[in-house]
């Protein structure tokens, strides 16, 4: 007999999920079926089409935007990721006065809204570009690298959450005997450290990637005459006749993204596994 | 001989190490300090006058505008108010949705579990514009949804429904698309852990499942109901993208205040007043309930 439930609860559970998955999916794959609509977005369907899509890559406008995004998302993310990784090794290794503190600060950006953090981050640039103009005649202005700054502040604490349950894992006797074998300390560090991280270090720069590629809030007040692709995405719907390219290109990412979180997910679980079975074998962890 | 030099050279490892705490905390911590820390004490200082960066802007610091604002002599606590009221309501419903799924996910699955809690959390993981832009797409006048029924001659093109997109329905809605795979994670962890043999316990001394499931499932689990239900609450309340996608006039909502004071009506002054009065009741929330949220339960 099952323990959790009736024949008949299961059966109604199933079907909740089951119209669960429905309610999530559905307006994703009519997104990408009009994609392919020779007609407008909407019934009864036209025919079969990928004009849509080659116009995305006749679009220069377009596509300078995703090249935007594309470089604000590896510059932040690797940025967030490195000092992940710095403030990970403090927290999980170190034992430091004001612990607490630090932590409560690194894990902040979690939960303040976006766009209090936008606007902050705007009143701060201005005021800085103010006073520069006032003293030196020039000024610095909004642009990707406000973005940057931004992003990296939001994605800080995503890396060190995936970064700190490996290290945790990890036992500091392989760097000691790493150290006592002769290496120094960076030597340790890139040679045995570095390599057992790497799959918390690729996950979590996936993770900063992708919530910096599409970010909006933060973005829209900081771009200035830059806008990367949610900006611009926002600013094209008021334009009906894009309506079709933009549904294209946002199908196009939307699956990208679903096939690259669904496979960067089963890779960190396989490498999980398998270094969990690694680890286990000898004793370490 | 080796053993000794090898056991003070770790010694001095070891204090190199401390130092080395220094240097790790830096890099992070002076980032958040300028670029996190800095701009927020920019705002509250705004709010009061101690900054000002137009003409318009009062240079005297005074507590005029935060007078204005919590004593209701503007719009913008009314605003706040509905906001609240909307977040509460998306956060309760999307709630009872992910319960059923954590359950179900968590107790009555066995192999397939993980690809099918995946499967759940997987468009959560994509980008929140466009899954507001495919509702947008699909509930516009001449949308997917209204399309449909005239092709189906249900209704006239003439007559299409119009409360389908930009209404306070539309944005709850939408709002409850984006965060149901979010939420059902921290219900499902916490059924997950829950220990099986209470409930056989319960079984053998004669307890129906029912009563086995209000008396021990649902007390055990309530902390991730709770930690899911803040995991909707904090982040909508501040919302501003959704309503200005599928809210129109009637979906406005509290961020877009904020927003529309920064981009549009150039009152910087009582827009940081309204922001760092969200950031004080989300600090006000975490400080009440942080405890039931665990942030490690997100990388989970």
């Amino acid at each position: 007999m099952e323990i959790a439930t009736s024949v008949g609860a299961l059966r109604s559970l199933r079907m909740v999920f089951g119209l669960l998955v429905l309610f999530l999916y559905v307006p994703i794959v009519l997104l990408a079926i009009f994609s392919f609509n020779a007609g407008d977005v909407s019934f009864p369907l036209e025919g079969f089409t990928t004009e849509w899509y080659s116009r995305v890559f006749a679009n220069p406008a377009l596509l300078s935007a995703l090249k935007r995004s594309a470089v604000v998302a590896l510059v932040s993310s690797l940025l967030a990721v490195a000092l992940g990784v710095l403030a990970s090794f403090a927290l999980i290794r170190r034992r430091f006065a004001g612990k607490a503190v630090a932590s409560a600060l690194f894990f902040s950006p979690l939960v303040v809204p976006y766009v209090v953090f936008g606007i902050s981050l705007l009143v701060l640039f201005t005021f800085v570009d103010r006073l520069l103009a006032e003293t030196t005649g020039f000024y610095i202005g909004l642009g990707l690298h406000s973005i940057v700054i931004g992003h990296v502040v939001v994605s800080l604490p995503y890396t060190i959450l995936t970064i700190m349950p490996l290290l945790e894992r990890l036992s500091v006797s392989l760097e000691e005997a790493s150290h006592d074998l002769g290496a120094s300390t960076w030597e340790t560090f890139r040679r045995v450290t570095l390599p057992l991280l790497f799959p918390a270090l690729i996950s979590s720069f996936l993770i900063a990637f992708t919530l910096s590629f599409d970010e909006f809030a933060i973005a829209s007040f900081l771009a200035g005459a830059q806008p990367t692709w949610p900006v611009f995405l926002f600013a094209q719907l008021r334009v009906p006749s894009q309506l079709p390219v933009l549904v294209a290109v946002s199908s196009m990412i939307l699956v990208a993204s679903l096939i690259f979180v669904l496979g960067a997910e089963i890779v960190r679980r396989s490498m999980e596994r398998r270094y969990g079975r690694e680890f286990a074998a000898r004793g370490m962890v | 001989m080796a053993t000794l030099e090898a056991a003070s050279s770790r010694r001095e490892w070891r204090r190199r190490e401390r130092r080395g705490t220094v240097g790790l905390l830096s890099g992070p911590l002076l980032w958040l300090l300028l670029f996190f820390v800095t701009p927020v004490a920019f705002i509250a200082a705004y709010s009061v006058g101690a900054v000002s960066l137009f003409p318009t802007d009062s240079s005297v610091i005074s507590l005029d505008d935060w007078g204005r604002f919590l004593g209701g002599g503007s719009i913008y606590m009314g605003l706040f108010w509905k906001s609240i009221r909307m977040s509460l309501t998306v956060s309760v419903v999307v709630v009872l949705l992910a319960y059923p799924i954590g359950y179900f996910l968590a107790l009555c699955t066995k192999k397939r579990k993980y690809v099918l809690l995946l499967l759940i959390i997987a468009p959560f993981l994509t980008s929140y514009l466009l899954r507001v832009l495919a509702w947008k797409v699909m509930l516009g006048e001449h949308g997917v949804v209204n399309s449909l029924l005239f092709s189906l001659h249900i209704r006239s093109p003439d007559d299409p429904i119009t409360w389908l997109l930009y209404s306070q329905f539309t944005v709850m809605l939408v709002l409850a698309y984006v965060w149901v795979p979010f939420v059902a994670l921290p219900i499902f962890v916490s059924l997950d852990n829950l220990d099986r043999s209470l409930l056989e316990a319960a079984s053998d001394l004669g307890s129906s499942r029912w009563r086995a499931f209000v008396r021990i499932t649902l007390p055990l689990s309530l902390p991730g109901v709770l930690a899911a239900f803040l995991f909707v609450f904090i982040p909508t309340i501040g919302e501003f993208v959704t309503p200005l996608l599928v809210g129109g006039t009637s979906g406005y909502m509290y961020g877009n205040a904020i927003q529309d004071l920064f981009t549009r009506g150039l009152d910087w002054q009582t827009g940081s007043v309204l922001a760092l009065f969200l950031l004080l009741v989300v600090a006000g929330l975490m400080a009440l309930f942080g405890r039931f949220v665990q942030v490690r339960s997100v990388a989970a």
